[in-house]
């Protein structure tokens, strides 16, 4: 069990940590996992977008992922917004309220650092107030782009981005 | 009985088969951009990084850095830069690392 950590103690970061995480999570949700959604701030369209998963164009629960109201139920925190200060202690209740294994999952350019810089209002980037463990662009992130990130936050699928290196005549 | 159910039997399955298959318009979804070395100036780089509303793009001595997490896929700099850049078409973005979506793109002249 995380002890009730203070706000803003990240927990265990890195790679290694990160890694050996996401194996956990892997080994145990692989067929079944409970996804908590909290908005920190969002404009709603990651929102919508994660709304879409369960339309049957992409019926998430094929996979076995599904959305659960209490975080106690929940294996996986799906973030989005820019981790607005006013939902701190929101956030890092549902974050201590969920057991371990947890996985946490960023998603959309808010989170990531992309929209807004860090001041009074909101933290910035979603790293800051907890232990990211998978990172999905876009703004907002297509429904299938959150699938992927959803499988690869269970291990079912690789991620592949790092390979990429957005340059013409490199490999892309 | 809902409609669409009754539209999706006289259409066929409708359900995508992501991750088995890839849906072929998932291409066209708004997407990072792959930037063209041998047309990406300085002078242009600079321009672009002035023109990113989400400070996704940053210049780096000889280097364009552009952050994939950053972008938001509004697509100016492919209006700006003309050949230098075209859209990547990739959607699957997921990263273990945030440092796995910070790509250096060389500038002209700086090719190795």
């Amino acid at each position: 069990m995380t002890p009730a950590s203070p706000l803003g103690d990240v927990g265990a970061t890195g790679e290694e940590a990160a890694a050996a995480r996401l194996k956990e999570a892997g080994a145990m949700f692989g067929r079944s996992l409970h996804i908590r959604t909290v908005d920190t701030g969002s404009c709603a369209v990651c929102e919508s977008e994660i709304r879409l998963l369960l339309a049957p164009h992409y019926d998430l629960h094929r996979l076995g992922f599904f959305f659960t109201p209490a975080p106690r139920h929940a294996d996986l925190l799906l973030v989005t917004g820019p981790a607005a200060r006013a939902m701190d202690i929101a956030l890092q209740k549902t974050y201590d309220a969920m057991p371990e294994p947890k996985v946490v999952v960023a998603v959309g350019a808010c989170p990531l650092g992309g929209v807004y810089a860090q001041d009074a209002l909101v933290h910035g980037r979603l790293d800051r107030v907890l232990p990211v463990d998978v990172w999905v662009p876009g703004c907002p992130p297509s429904p299938l782009a959150l699938l992927q990130g959803l499988l690869v936050a269970v291990g079912r699928l690789s991620a592949k981005v790092g390979g990429l290196s957005f340059c013409e005549g490199a490999p892309l | 009985m809902a409609l669409w159910f009754l539209r999706g039997l006289r259409r066929g399955v409708v359900t995508t088969r992501y991750p088995a298959v890839v849906d072929p318009w998932a291409a066209k979804l708004p997407s990072p951009p792959v930037f063209v070395p041998g047309h990406l100036t300085a002078a242009l780089a600079d321009q672009l990084v002035a023109l990113c509303p989400s400070n996704a793009l940053a210049r780096e001595g000889t280097h364009l850095v552009l952050d994939v997490g950053a972008c938001s896929g509004c697509g100016r700099c492919l209006e700006a830069a003309g050949q230098a850049a075209r859209p990547s078409g990739v959607f699957e973005l997921a990263a273990t690392s945030r440092e796995h979506l910070v790509k250096r793109v060389p500038l002209k002249g700086d090719l190795l």
